[in-house]
């Protein structure tokens, strides 16, 4: 009877304890800026997992914690415990409650994924040209260079990404998101910027000596103004 | 004088020396004659060289020379060889005793693991303020040695360690299927560990322990030094592991069957397995690349048509089952010293030797997921993203196992079984930040940050060093005869963990700000957290000097430790400590399961002679 009431005990910690840690990652805000689409996508699936990360963290702490107060022996005590050697229920909702969060987990990352590398043509296409140790940017429909990315708020984009040496990540942290450049490979990203604003541009691809140094601006403007930038950088017609 | 005439180390060291130059000077002479040769010819067939006349001189290859030239094996030599108890200078040569290797292994792992903590601290004594203290390539260099060297402790120091010294004592056999394969195993090391320590003699690397082409085409001779050290690691890796395998299938006592077998027995067998598979893979990728640094082959090089992105995986085909196996031997020693220190039964063994298994299985069906930015096709990410997240399951049931042992048991907490606390609590954090690095969404902000730094710190210190003290804690009267100070070994326990989560608990929210890893600077208002990361990881140097004393002491004159301290019921305690040279005097012979806490009184019967079991 007193097993069953430890089991209890335990249980309603283990509830309390969840609820308010839920409570708490939901009031927390977890990446810190969030100025693209694709980094709204990212940002859900962080909360999604980290509500579902409280519990499975209490379901370890609760037990372990409660079992060293409750069931601690002393030290001149040399009696065993009950020999109990497992308990096929208790094993098996614990695999098929696993199973089960398992695969409810990867059904939300397929979502996300198709939300992200998925989607309709980009409004606008960018080259990302990276090469030891600096960032480049191409318009190739605008006729235009730049060493720092600069992009119209709400217009999708296709950022292609190419290397002329080794490898480099080209990464925006406030637009959540990454894509290696590899050398003699095209790839790519899409990324809506939702949020105008000036942020940084890095590799994140160890590449070397200047890999610390490898970073680029990058500039979110209202369509008119990227307008009025794209009509500065272009060549004067003769 | 007689120290020359004998083999040895003296003799290994002299045979290395004249197999570099032997190695190293065709290619001097070519390049006289106008070839086209580069140092990294004369390195590479220098080293060859060394390890040739290093194991010669040391006498690792005398049995099987003499084998092969016909001459009958002398059996004076081959107990000579196996060592007598109380000689020190077994300790110093090419000996076959299981536990002797078992001690070199754990010893030499230590000494590394300390090297490596001092290349962290330089690492953090950088990255304290925003700024440059060093150079770009001094900090890579320091950066990837500290990986690298690090590696090789959590592949080593509990399979090569605990594994050598205890497998063949819990299953109740007198050694190793293969003493000298075993030995040759350890002998392979001292080479390619003294040429990776001393790679910033050759310039240093600055790859990091990924070694990713192009780059590390390009780089310093260190990188080569790298390469040489990874692929002798892989060839000692799989000698050893057939060595496990068939000890464990063949050298079993009587009524050890397998389902009585110790879960630290099973871990190894699993983890050796997945080296078994697994290492010839990276072997294969790390020997392709030397190739493309040294022979003008193609196989990374973009630009001649090779595919840098095919050394990532198979790169990860290896290095991803051995995260697994720096995890599960530490699952296996969590798992085998709780049951001793609860008084129960290991709880659902079965399932979690199942579970042991399906790790191994699922740990080769995962490795595309540090590849998630890489440029690798969409629809790949999605069976990974499954895969991965499934070996969470597996993984899980070692939670189950433990927490449900210590479930109504009667804890008694000796400093092992706070490891083993230690262990619940950190690698679940591990564990769970890993599902934030499958899951392909989370994962495209977090690659290659400070999360990824935090998060597999959490599962290799958390999983790997939280096993391997725990298990160090509890054997070590075993080994030594001795009993560890239990105030200082708490002490340790307390103030390692401390330090190690001030370390790198805030590492998470640095990645989540976008510092990347592997750099050397970073923006100026990530400079508060960074600062107390640096001075939280000194202390993490300095919880283990607590560890250090305490071992030196206890060893040289702690109390000394009856045959059986801790009343476990599995074999190695039921011999001496520590044990004598050939383990038992008679072969035990088993009759009952290592963890029958609660329903006998002692360990299983062992009869000697020539019972029969059941």
């Amino acid at each position: 009877m007193t097993a069953r009431r430890d089991l209890a005990v335990a249980v309603a910690i283990w509830a309390v304890l969840s609820a308010i840690g839920v409570v708490v990652v939901l009031g927390t805000q977890i990446l810190p800026v969030i100025a693209s689409r694709e980094a709204e996508v990212v940002n859900g699936a962080f909360v999604m997992l980290t509500v579902a990360s409280v519990p499975i963290l209490m379901l370890v702490v609760v037990p372990s914690a409660y079992s060293a107060i409750r069931f601690r022996a002393s030290d001149d005590d040399e009696t065993d415990g009950p020999p109990i050697h497992g308990h096929r229920a208790f094993e098996a909702g614990w695999v098929v409650v696993s199973l089960v969060l398992v695969i409810g987990l990867a059904a939300f990352g397929t979502i996300g994924l198709l939300e992200i590398r998925g989607g309709p043509d980009a409004d606008l296409e960018v080259r990302a040209e990276s090469t030891q140790w600096a960032w480049e940017f191409a318009y190739p429909d605008l006729g235009v260079r730049s060493k720092e990315l600069v992009l119209p708020v709400d217009r999708r984009v296709r950022i292609t990404i190419v290397s002329d040496d080794v490898l480099h990540s080209f990464y925006v942290p406030a637009f959540g998101i990454k894509q290696d450049a590899v050398p003699g490979r095209v790839t790519y990203l899409h990324v809506t910027p939702t949020v105008t604003g000036t942020y940084g541009a890095q590799c994140a691809e160890l590449c070397g000596l200047g890999h610390t140094k490898m970073v680029a601006g990058v500039a979110v403007l209202e369509l008119s103004e990227f307008e009025a930038w794209v009509a500065e950088q272009q060549p004067q017609q003769p | 004088m007689d120290r020359w005439r004998r083999p040895g180390l003296a003799r290994g060291v002299l045979g290395g020396v004249a197999g570099f130059a032997v190695g190293a000077l065709p290619i001097v002479a070519a390049a006289q004659l106008g070839a086209d040769i580069k140092p990294g010819h004369g390195l590479a067939l220098g080293y060859i060289g060394a390890q040739v006349g290093w194991l010669l001189g040391l006498g690792a290859l005398r049995f099987w020379t003499a084998w092969a030239l016909g001459r009958a094996a002398d059996p004076v030599d081959q107990a000579a060889a196996h060592g007598r108890a109380g000689d020190w200078t077994r300790y110093f040569r090419f000996t076959t005793d299981h536990k002797v290797i078992g001690l070199q292994y754990l010893i030499t792992s230590f000494v590394l693991f300390l090297t490596a903590g001092l290349l962290a601290m330089v690492l953090r004594l950088e990255l304290a303020q925003p700024g440059r203290l060093m150079d770009g390539d001094t900090y890579n260099t320091v950066m990837s040695t500290h990986g690298i060297v690090m590696i090789v402790v959590a592949l080593i120091a509990i399979v090569g360690g605990l594994g050598n010294y205890f497998v063949p004592l819990m299953i109740g056999a007198r050694d190793m299927a293969f003493p000298k394969v075993n030995a040759l195993s350890y002998w392979l090391l001292p080479p390619a560990l003294l040429l990776i320590v001393a790679n910033p003699l050759l310039g240093g690397f600055d790859t990091g322990w990924t070694a990713y082409p192009p780059l590390s085409q390009q780089a310093n001779l260190g990188q080569q030094a790298f390469i040489l050290t990874f692929i002798t690691l892989g060839v000692s890796s799989i000698i050893s592991a057939v060595n496990f395998l068939v000890t464990v299938a063949r050298m079993r006592a009587p009524g050890m069957s397998l389902t009585r077998m110790p879960i630290f027995v099973w871990a190894l067998t699993v983890t050796t397995s997945i080296v078994l598979v697994a290492t010839s893979v990276v072997a294969a990728g790390m020997t392709m690349l030397l190739f493309d640094r040294l022979l003008g082959t193609a196989f990374f090089r973009p630009s001649a048509g090779g595919d840098p992105i095919l050394f990532q995986h198979l790169f990860w085909f290896y290095s991803h089952p051995a995260v697994y196996v720096m995890a599960v031997p530490a699952f296996g020693a969590v798992l085998e010293v709780v049951p001793v220190f609860a008084r129960k039964p290991l709880f659902a063994y079965r399932l979690a030797v199942l579970s042991f298994i399906g790790i191994g299985v699922l740990s080769f069906m995962v490795w595309a997921h540090h590849m998630f930015v890489s440029g690798m096709a969409d629809y790949f990410h999605i069976p990974i993203m499954i895969t991965t997240e499934l070996i969470s399951v597996p993984t899980g049931i070692v939670f189950l196992s433990a927490l449900g042992t210590i479930w109504l048991g009667r804890i008694r907490f000796a400093t092992p079984m706070l490891w083993v606390f230690g262990f619940l609590w950190n690698f679940v954090i591990g564990g769970i930040t890993g599902v934030f690095l499958a899951d392909v969404p989370t994962d495209l902000a977090l690659s290659d940050t400070y999360f990824v730094v935090a998060h597999f710190h959490y599962t290799i210190v958390g999983g790997m060093v939280y096993g391997l003290f725990a298990g160090t804690y509890y054997w070590f009267p075993k080994i030594t005869g001795r009993l560890m100070d239990e105030r200082l070994g708490r002490a340790h326990f307390w103030w390692f963990t401390l330090a190690f989560n001030a370390t790198f608990l805030p590492m998470f929210w640095l990645g989540l700000q976008g510092m990347r890893r592997r750099v050397a600077d970073y923006p100026a208002d990530l400079a508060d957290v960074n600062l107390w990361t640096s001075v939280a990881s000194s202390t993490i140097a300095l919880s283990t000097l607590v560890f250090l004393v305490n071992a030196i002491r206890s060893w040289a004159r702690g109390p000394k430790a009856s045959a059986n301290p801790w009343r476990a019921h599995t074999l190695e305690w039921q011999v001496a400590s520590p044990p004598p040279v050939e383990n038992f005097e008679h072969l035990p012979t088993v009759t009952a399961g290592p963890y029958e806490y609660g329903v006998s009184a002692s360990g299983p019967v062992i009869r000697p002679g020539g019972a029969t079991g059941h």
